[in-house]
């Protein structure tokens, strides 16, 4: 048998090595400034850039992409050349692909700050960032699939399906959630609107905790955990089941993001069951993973390494077991909006992700670098300060989101809201925010001691790295293993039958598609797209999902410009759009949101979280004066308030230049804008002189027609008020043709007073 | 007439349900395949391959064109 040369690219495993931990670095420190402004919100000083609602979807995209991110990637390269044995496909893909995705996350950290954002969870980067992203990803699965073509092992191990599945999926997900119409270079509308919008964007959301936060994991912890250990993998079998459990149920579960929200019951429904479903598979991988400790337990407690993926693992067991049970309507409808998601998810962050990527970063330290690793005493500090520290906050923010969650829905014996003002929830929970800061501040802490660890390591490196010359036969020698293959002979066709069926129950065919990786990807793209279809279909094309409202019309150009303002800010972060049909809520908030009423939300402003109250029937409460005073000073109007001043939107100018642009991109989606072209920006002048006039009738400061709070003021109005508007006559002018010719008040009209002491809203 | 039409028409309501059974299905299917009866020695390569001693941390060094 010939044997060929070869050596590995390490070189770029170093560089995502070095880029994982200042990402964790800079992403963990973003968390815990965010945690500090809910405690201290003056600490934005006032300034736009540094508000909460434009920091935290920062935060969560460095998290993910950035830190995580570069693990997943150090992970593939590594494993892959070795697993497949040979040097990756093209060692410049592989440089393009780092200082690609590097650039990606720079230019997130230069946009999102700056109010540049599509404002949907974890996909809120721009049009143009997009396009990138899509580039360097296609980059990454060229080079990636071009190792597996040139690899010198037939075999595809456990690590690398996942890895495919996550090639595959991410770019499905990131393609089709992203899909929009520019209105400028730094600005786009979603291609879908409210509900439709809600699904694809839960879809994506939730299978990007799938693709890109668990398959890749998993294939990190298939591979490395067994070189930690010295072990192999506790059960081969145990592997297959939770490959393909994980990516036939996973893509399903989007919707249980949206129970009791203006999505179809019957995708609620089905996003459930497959989450309940997706507990077995998980734990499956999860048991597979601390079994394959058998016999090597005595070393985790001498290895700082297995001590990370121990951990790690435990809290992959522990957040797949929380999921479903979170996905369960009735546990969803006490926990949804509340911190308790948040919980879920740093629990799944930090202790999975997070921790799995320490453990991988110091086992590959002295390897990459060949030299001991600096520090044992600091490893085993990060750790036991990483573990306290997420127990820390974890079991804080479990508190105050139940705590939160019970109150919401409290009634006292005469059957009224025990906590009408919705400040009283946010008061009672501050000092479980400042144990989060404590628990934020100690996993910090052992985050800058790793990368402290991981510089101090490669100082020791050799003045030029030894190469390691690996030898192995080409994948066209015989490999002396025989290959799978039933031999059906020309027998009567029950014969035959018995013949495949031998196949399948031996699970022959699946060590088939091991040696083939196309066949592998295509069915793994399948089971992804089938399922997807399956749910989309129906809720794009059957009508009654999204019943229409006749009462409901498009938005003023006025009220986008201010939706635009919204959306910049990160208002979802915050708060939400969407009334559930729950007691509790239509008592606080008012009737309960239809589907219908979203039509022209693009994209939608549902969120998912209510670190202040829902917005949804926000419009017409309050005077135009008492929005002003409140973003101005939201503490001088609800005393305890934790919201950020807006006062520059007082000052900064509306930007009505490029409203008819907006309009003309909006219409192009199919919004009714045909009345409005060339008229958008004289139409939002009209009314945003005339809220600026009732705003000096009411005692407010003169000179805002022009600024950024009347289009917002104009907007906060509109919301949730279509559903109390008489339905248009048939032959009636179109309602934005009649605003132009008799600018009205909004309705229901504002109030004359200022109810200072008020909460912020009922 | 539209898609949505011929969709809405179709009184798909069992749609879902169908497609849970069929996923279901898949996956009982792929459970039974794998915990099958088979050789338990089968497997025993693959699930070594990480620590396969040529897998790549051993090794002649020295310097090699990539």
């Amino acid at each position: 048998m010939k044997l060929e040369q070869f050596s590995y690219d390490d070189e770029i495993v170093r560089k995502f090595t070095f880029a994982t931990i200042l990402w964790a670095l800079v992403a963990t420190l973003v968390g815990l400034f965010i945690a500090l402004e809910l405690v201290l919100p003056g600490l934005s000083a006032g300034l736009p850039f540094l508000s909460f609602g434009r920091l935290r979807p920062l935060h969560t995209n460095a998290a993910i992409f950035a830190f995580a991110g570069n693990a997943v990637f150090a992970a593939v390269y590594y494993s892959s050349q070795r697993l497949l044995k040979t040097r990756m496909f093209s060692d410049r893909l592989s440089r393009i692909h780092f200082w690609g995705w590097q650039a990606i996350i720079v230019s997130a950290a230069l946009t999102l700050p700056f109010g540049i954002t599509q404002s949907k969870e974890y996909a809120e980067l721009e049009w143009p960032i997009d396009i990138a992203i899509a580039v360097v990803w296609v980059v990454f699965a060229v080079n990636f699939f071009g190792t597996i073509a040139r690899r010198r092992e037939r075999h595809l191990f456990v690590a690398l399906w996942f890895y495919i599945a996550t090639i595959v999926t991410v770019a499905l997900l990131h393609i089709f959630n992203n899909l929009v119409v520019p209105a400028g270079l730094f600005k786009s509308y979603s291609l879908y609107g409210g509900v439709q919008d809600a699904f694809m964007q839960w879809w994506y959301g939730h299978n990007a905790v799938a693709f890109f936060l668990t398959t890749p994991f998993l294939g990190l912890m298939y591979y490395f955990l067994p070189k930690a250990a010295e072990r192999p993998v506790f059960s081969y079998k145990l592997s297959i089941l939770h490959f393909w459990s994980l990516v036939f149920l996973y893509i399903w579960a989007g919707p249980h993001h949206l129970h009791y929200t203006s999505l179809p019951e019957w995708a609620s429904t089905l996003g459930m069951l497959f989450s309940v479903m997706l507990w077995m598979p998980s734990w499956g991988g999860m048991i597979n993973g601390l079994l394959t400790l058998r016999g090597a337990w005595h070393k985790v407690a001498e290895d700082p390494v297995l001590k990370f993926f121990v951990v790690g693992i435990t809290f992959y067991g522990m957040a797949t077991f929380e999921g479903p049970l979170l996905s369960i309507k009735s546990v969803n409808a006490l926990s949804h909006y509340t911190d308790w998601t948040i919980a879920h998810v740093h629990a799944g962050a930090l202790g999975w992700n997070g921790f799995m990527a320490f453990g991988m970063l110091y086992w590959l330290a002295p390897r990459l670098f060949q030299a001991e690793l600096w520090s044992r005493r600091l490893c085993n500090l990060h750790f036991w300060l990483g573990t306290l520290g997420m127990l820390f906050y974890i079991v804080a923010i479990y508190a105050a989101g139940v705590t939160q969650g019970l109150m919401w829905r409290a009634f006292d014996e005469t059957g009224r809201l025990m906590y009408p003002d919705f400040i009283e929830t946010v008061v009672r929970i501050l000092p479980m925010y400042w144990v989060r800061v404590l628990g934020g501040a100690m996993y910090v802490t052992g985050v800058g001691l790793c990368l402290t660890n991981l510089v101090m390591t490669w100082r020791r490196r050799p003045a030029t790295y030894a190469v390691v010359v690996q030898q192995a036969a080409a994948l066209h020698e015989p490999s002396g293993e025989p290959e799978p293959r039933v031999i059906v002979p020309r027998y009567p066709s029950m014969v035959r039958l018995g013949y495949q069926l031998q196949f399948f129950a031996e699970a022959a065919w699946h060590r088939v598609w091991e040696r083939k990786p196309l066949r592998l990807t295509v069915w793994v793209t399948a089971a992804v797209v089938v399922a997807s279809l399956f749910e989309m279909i129906p809720t794009f094309l059957i009508r009654e999902n999204i019943p229409t409202i006749s009462s409901v019309t498009p938005y003023t150009p006025l009220e986008v410009l201010g939706r635009d303002e919204y959306v910049a800010e990160g208002c979802y972060n915050c708060h939400s759009q969407m009334v559930r049909p729950i007691r509790a809520e239509t008592e606080r908030y008012g009737e309960y949101s239809k589907p219908g009423e979203f039509i022209y939300d693009h994209p939608f402003q549902w969120g998912s979280r209510r670190i202040g109250p829902d917005l949804h029937r926000i419009g017409g409460k309050f005077p135009y004066l008492w929005h002003v005073k409140h973003m101005e000073d939201p503490a001088g109007v609800t005393p305890g308030s934790i919201m950020p001043r807006y006062g520059w939107m007082l000052e900064a100018p509306a930007d009505f230049a490029s409203l008819q642009r907006r309009i003309d991109a909006l219409l192009m989606l199919g919004v009714p804008y045909g009345n409005l072209i060339d008229r958008a920006e004289a139409v939002a002048h009209e009314q945003a002189r005339q809220i600026a006039r009732e705003i000096v009738e009411q005692g407010g400061p003169p000179g805002l027609e022009d600024k950024q709070i009347v289009a917002l003021i104009a907007y906060l109005q509109r919301l949730g008020t279509d559903l109390m508007k008489e339905p248009p006559a048939p032959q009636a002018q179109p309602p934005l043709l009649a605003a132009v010719a008799a600018p009205a008040p909004l309705e229901p009209a504002p109030q004359a007073t200022l109810p200072v002491s008020e909460g912020e809203a009922r | 007439m539209k898609l949505s039409d011929i969709m809405s028409s179709m009184q798909l309501s069992s749609y879902a349900e169908i497609a849970l059974l069929l996923f279901f299905g898949a996956f009982v299917a792929v459970t039974a395949s794998v915990f099958g009866r088979r050789d338990a020695g089968e497997w025993e390569r693959r699930r070594r391959l990480p620590l396969d001693p040529g897998e790549g941390d051993s090794g002649t060094e020295g310097t090699a064109a990539p």
